[in-house]
């Protein structure tokens, strides 16, 4: 730094210099070969240059002399002149390198000591690296938007009582009445995301080409969404892209699936093979990121676009609203407008959609935005369709990364103060030869820090095998930035923390020893703090324990939905998707087909299937008689064939199943909970009304099946004679699935050979509904896996200190006549009864957070006892089989060689 | 052990270190080579040579008296050690086999006697 900065005042004042004619050598020059050169030439070397500058100013001139001088003194910048750093006589540095030096030392004499050490480190930061990435990657979702202060969703809000509900979908109509008379809303765009119309999965296919493939990812939109939500368009042009009817944008892995190296602009593929689903290809966009709570690959325009009969109109709320503000917009403003606007414009049309009790709307219902930013994690608690972070999740694992990080330490701390008699002596001649107690202090924690880097370097290779696993477990597709500086930075921090926060016990500990008192021997080994590595591994226990109970329960809980009754059979059901490429004709002999095979017991054909990825329709219901008296209720209605109830194994408990016969269309099977909510006992012959004035006659009741989440009531339900669509559903009779599989794909192959054959299992799906639950299950016992592992390195390693010390008192009670199994147990008591505290304090705990965790829900698990009893036990029994290792040893030795040589 | 071969630049100095006696000290000796050799050499690579000849242990030295022309310090004063002298002796003894080996030089040589 000074050389430098000397450097080039040197170029100016060697100009000056020049000027003034001196007859001295340039002095800025002498003082610069003085800050580099070895101390001991300085003399000689000068005494030579001045010699040299005088013998030139006289034979030529003082300028040349002063030139030359300075020449002289650049060529004295080599290696034998140049002072070395190192050999400054710096005590801070040579103290620091002796530090190191000596740790590494004990590093090395040490190794199971230093491989559990830097083992149980290494684990807490590999997971601790592995949830931020995780953590990051939620908190991240739409930050990437240029204006995300101005996109919105607008949402209902329904406040009664002090109760809020809100939820997305409003009328198509809103969105004129909202462009046109709200200025702040720059853009205002509808997106359709739920099964409906041709969202979610499609066969696609190019016009010129007969082969279908199958591809997800379809949902409709305005041409404003690209403008709102930003989305980049490779080809085609935002204004143009979507404004045609039958246009759509597809995603750029899709244009390169379907058109690689073309500009498919232009394009057209056909949905489904039906030709009035044939969509222009407008653009491509890039590919939706993973941090974007909106995922697809084809945006089929809305523009144009007629659904079902009036479902475009006031009746119904079938659209999710994006909006773009100006940037002078106030929310409560732009809020409070739209209320207005819905009862200067809409109300009248609700009330020709024949909505009743526009009153009570008017009372209670507004318009909430929410930015686009808190869609993914729903802070708001908004009812949508889209996948969902939970906030809880992401505290639950930041909480247990650090728990788990916090074993790491706290084994660190517990094996350096029981070591710590080892080193004793050394803080005791330290002492003596004259060290201080803070230069001790940076000793231990210097050392603590060199361990703590040597584990981060462990724990992102560790991390870095680990993330496929993880990505798998979380549903995420992480990476780790190895290109960010912020990840060194945060790990060079981080292990600055971690080394201080671990060594700072021990170091304080350690260079407390008075020398007289160690040197002489008086210390024992370690009795004094006995008392807190009891404490810690206590506290190591206690976590172990809390994660075991919770690993149980949501195992427990995952058996009990897998196990429950539900009203209908899933196994031995195989669904084939993909039926809405057939018409009617080709599904009937599909159907025929399919019951010629002896594998196959029965066929239905049908969308409503009571798993993830049926259709969903809801309708409000009265009796026929009460339609103007009752506000009526809500229920599901599903259209289903004749062989569904028997397919499925529902049971028919009052009337009778649909049968072929026409009158039959207008009848219609309720399941019990319905017939309750009617408040009947036999609602058999009964006329009902949906809000269409459909009206139909009761003919069954079909027992209460669960077709939502069993966590909930059974919600009301009707079914409908109708045909199905896409999916059919077979009951297999045979138990060798493999060959009914093949079978059943080779009929499809006859019937359909320009489509792949898709299908899946019933019992499959009814799994996915619950793959937050296996998840939760998963990570407790992973995270009681590893703790297990952290907090039994620990114990170990103490035992196998404390057996060592002790060996001695163990021989002579060998000696003397003590049994094996009595020596056991004496080494292993005192963990045992460690264990023992911590099982008291995990219970009451555990039982406390997984209450909470599973909450308020139907079938829940009964957390009884014995499920605390197994968690003890397994800590339990972990823990003394991870001590009998060294206690055993220790028992079954020869009194002989360890008494030998006193 | 060191390396104990000369480079040509490490034995001119030597030589010179002999033949300077009293006065064979760093910016002496660069003068003396310069004028011999009229070749332009800094003190700095002088110095150099003459502390890596001392390495080898061809060279001791030892603080000299000073002059008013170096501002009252001392120099530092070269002596060929008896290594360095038969190091020098050998370099030359084999030169001159090799120039003895070489035909047209070592006519040159008879007739030049």
């Amino acid at each position: 730094m000074g050389s430098v900065s000397c450097i080039c005042e040197t170029h100016i004042f060697w100009k000056l210099n020049v000027g003034i004619k001196t007859k001295i050598p340039p002095q800025l020059a002498e003082r610069l070969l003085t800050l580099f050169i070895r101390n001991d030439l300085i003399e000689e070397v000068l005494g030579d240059l001045e010699e040299k500058f005088y013998t030139t100013a006289k034979g030529k001139s003082v300028f040349l002399a002063k030139l030359n001088y300075w020449y002289q003194v650049f060529n004295y910048l080599r290696p034998f002149a140049i002072r070395k750093l190192r050999s400054k006589n710096s005590s801070r540095i040579t103290m620091s390198r002796h530090y190191f030096k000596i740790s590494w030392r004990i590093l090395v004499r040490n190794k199971v000591f230093s491989t559990i050490k830097i083992g149980g480190f290494s684990i807490g930061i590999a997971a601790c690296i592995l949830i931020s990435l995780f953590i990051q990657h939620e908190l991240n979702y739409d930050r990437h938007y240029e204006n995300e202060d101005r996109i919105f969703r607008i949402t209902n809000q329904w406040s009664q009582n002090g109760q809020v509900n809100r939820w997305i979908n409003l009328q198509g109509p809103l969105k004129e009445v909202f462009e046109e008379n709200i200025p702040e809303l720059e853009k205002v765009a509808r997106v359709v995301t739920w099964s409906w119309g041709n969202t979610g999965d499609n066969h696609i296919r190019k016009v010129n080409s007969p082969q279908n493939f199958y591809e997800e990812g379809f949902f409709y939109a305005d041409p404003e969404l690209l403008e709102i939500l930003e989305i980049p368009l490779l080809y085609g042009s935002k204004e143009y892209t979507l404004s045609e009817p039958n246009s759509m944008v597809i995603s750029r892995r899709m244009a390169e699936k379907y058109f690689p190296n073309e500009d498919p602009v232009g394009r057209q593929m056909i949905l489904n093979d039906n030709p009035d689903d044939t969509y222009t290809i407008g653009g491509v966009m890039k590919d939706f990121p993973s941090t974007s709570h909106l995922q697809g690959d084809f945006i089929l325009t809305l523009f144009g676009r007629k659904f079902g009969p009036g479902s475009s109109g006031w009746c119904c709320s079938n659209y999710a609203f994006y909006t773009k503000v100006s940037p002078e917009a106030n929310v409560s403003d732009v809020q409070g407008k739209m209320v207005s606007m819905r009862d200067t414009y809409a109300i009248d049309g609700f009330r020709q959609a024949g909505q009743t009790e526009l009153d009570e709307m008017q009372e209670f219902h507004s318009y909430y935005i929410q930015p686009v930013y808190n869609i993914y994690l729903n802070p708001d608690q908004i009812g949508d369709y889209i996948d969902h972070g939970s906030a809880e999740l992401i505290w639950m694992l930041g909480i247990i990364a650090l728990i788990i990080l916090l074993l790491a330490c706290v084994n660190f701390v517990n094996l350096t103060t029981a070591k710590s008699l080892n080193r004793a002596k050394e803080v005791g001649l330290r002492k003596v030869v004259g060290a201080n107690r803070y230069g001790l202090i940076s000793q231990y924690l210097s050392e603590s820090i060199l361990y703590s880097f040597i584990s981060i370097l462990l724990g992102l290779i560790m991390a870095f095998i680990a993330l496929p696993f993880f990505n798998e477990l979380a549903g995420a597709s992480l990476e780790i930035p190895w290109t960010s500086w912020s990840l060194f930075l945060l790990l060079i921090v981080g292990g600055v923390i971690i080394g201080g926060l671990s060594g700072i016990y021990p170091s304080l500990y350690l260079s407390r020893f008075r020398p007289a008192s160690v040197l002489k021997g008086k210390l024992s080994a370690g009795k004094n703090n006995s008392y807190l590595r009891g404490c810690l591994v206590v506290f190591q226990f206690t976590v172990t324990i809390i994660l075991l109970i919770g690993a149980l329960v949501t195992h427990e809980q995952f058996q009990l939905v897998m196990n429950k009754s539900l009203g209908y059979e899933k196994d031995q059901v195989l669904l084939i998707q993909g039926l809405e490429t057939m018409d009617s004709n080709k599904k009937d002999l599909l159907k025929e087909e399919l019951l010629r095979l002896a594998e196959v017991k029965n066929v239905t054909v049908g969308d409503f299937i009571p798993v993830q990825g049926s259709a969903i329709q809801n309708r409000t219901f009265w009796i026929s008689d009460r339609r103007q008296l009752d506000p009526g209720f809500e229920a599901a209605r599903w259209a289903v064939d004749t062989d569904y109830i028997e397919t499925l194994g529902m049971k028919i408990v009052k009337g009778r199943n649909f049968m072929d016969i026409p009158s039959d269309s207008a009848g219609v099977i309720i399941n019990e909970r319905m017939a309750r909510e009617f408040g009947l006992e036999d609602p058999i012959g009964i006329r009902i009304t949906d809000m269409f004035n459909n009206e139909y006659q009761v003919i069954g009741v079909v027992r209460d099946f669960y077709f939502n989440s069993i966590f909930a009531d059974v919600n009301p339900l009707a079914l409908f004679k109708g045909e199905g669509n896409a999916t059919a559903s077979i009951k297999i009779a045979s138990t060798e699935i493999n060959r009914a599989i093949t079978d059943i794909a080779g009929v499809w192959e006859q019937i359909q050979p320009n489509q792949p054959f898709r299908y899946s299992f019933m019992n499959q799906r009814f799994e996915s509904m619950y793959e937050g639950l296996n998840r939760a299950k998963v990570i407790f016992l992973l995270f009681a896996t590893l703790s297990i592992i952290v907090a039994c390195l620990g114990l170990f390693a103490l035992s196998a200190f404390v057996v060592e010390q002790r060996s001695k008192e163990i021989s002579i009670r060998k000696v003397l006549g003590a049994s094996v199994a009595g020596i056991f147990r004496l080494l292993t008591l005192n963990y045992v009864r460690w264990v023992l505290i911590s099982l008291i304090i995990a219970v009451p705990l555990g039982w406390y957070i997984m209450d909470d965790f599973l909450g308020e829900i139907k079938n829940r698990v009964n957390m009884s006892w014995t499920l605390f009893a197994i968690a003890g036990l397994i800590a339990l029994g972990i823990s003394v089989v991870t001590i009998s290792f060294e206690t055993i040893k220790a028992a079954v030795a020869n009194p002989a060689d360890k008494l030998r040589n006193e | 052990m060191k390396e104990t071969r000369l480079g040509e630049f490490e034995e001119v100095i030597l030589l010179l270190v002999g033949i300077l006696g009293e006065q064979a000290y760093a910016f002496k000796i660069a003068e003396e080579f310069e004028s011999q050799t009229k070749r332009v050499v800094s003190i700095g690579a002088v110095h150099s040579t003459l502390s890596r000849l001392g390495d080898k242990g061809f060279l001791t030295s030892e603080m000299g008296e000073s002059t008013a022309e170096r501002g009252g310090r001392r120099k530092r004063i070269y002596t060929i050690t008896a290594s360095g002298e038969r190091t020098l002796r050998d370099a030359r003894d084999f030169k001159i086999s090799l120039w003895d080996q070489y035909p047209a030089f070592a006519r040159l040589t008879f007739s030049g006697n």
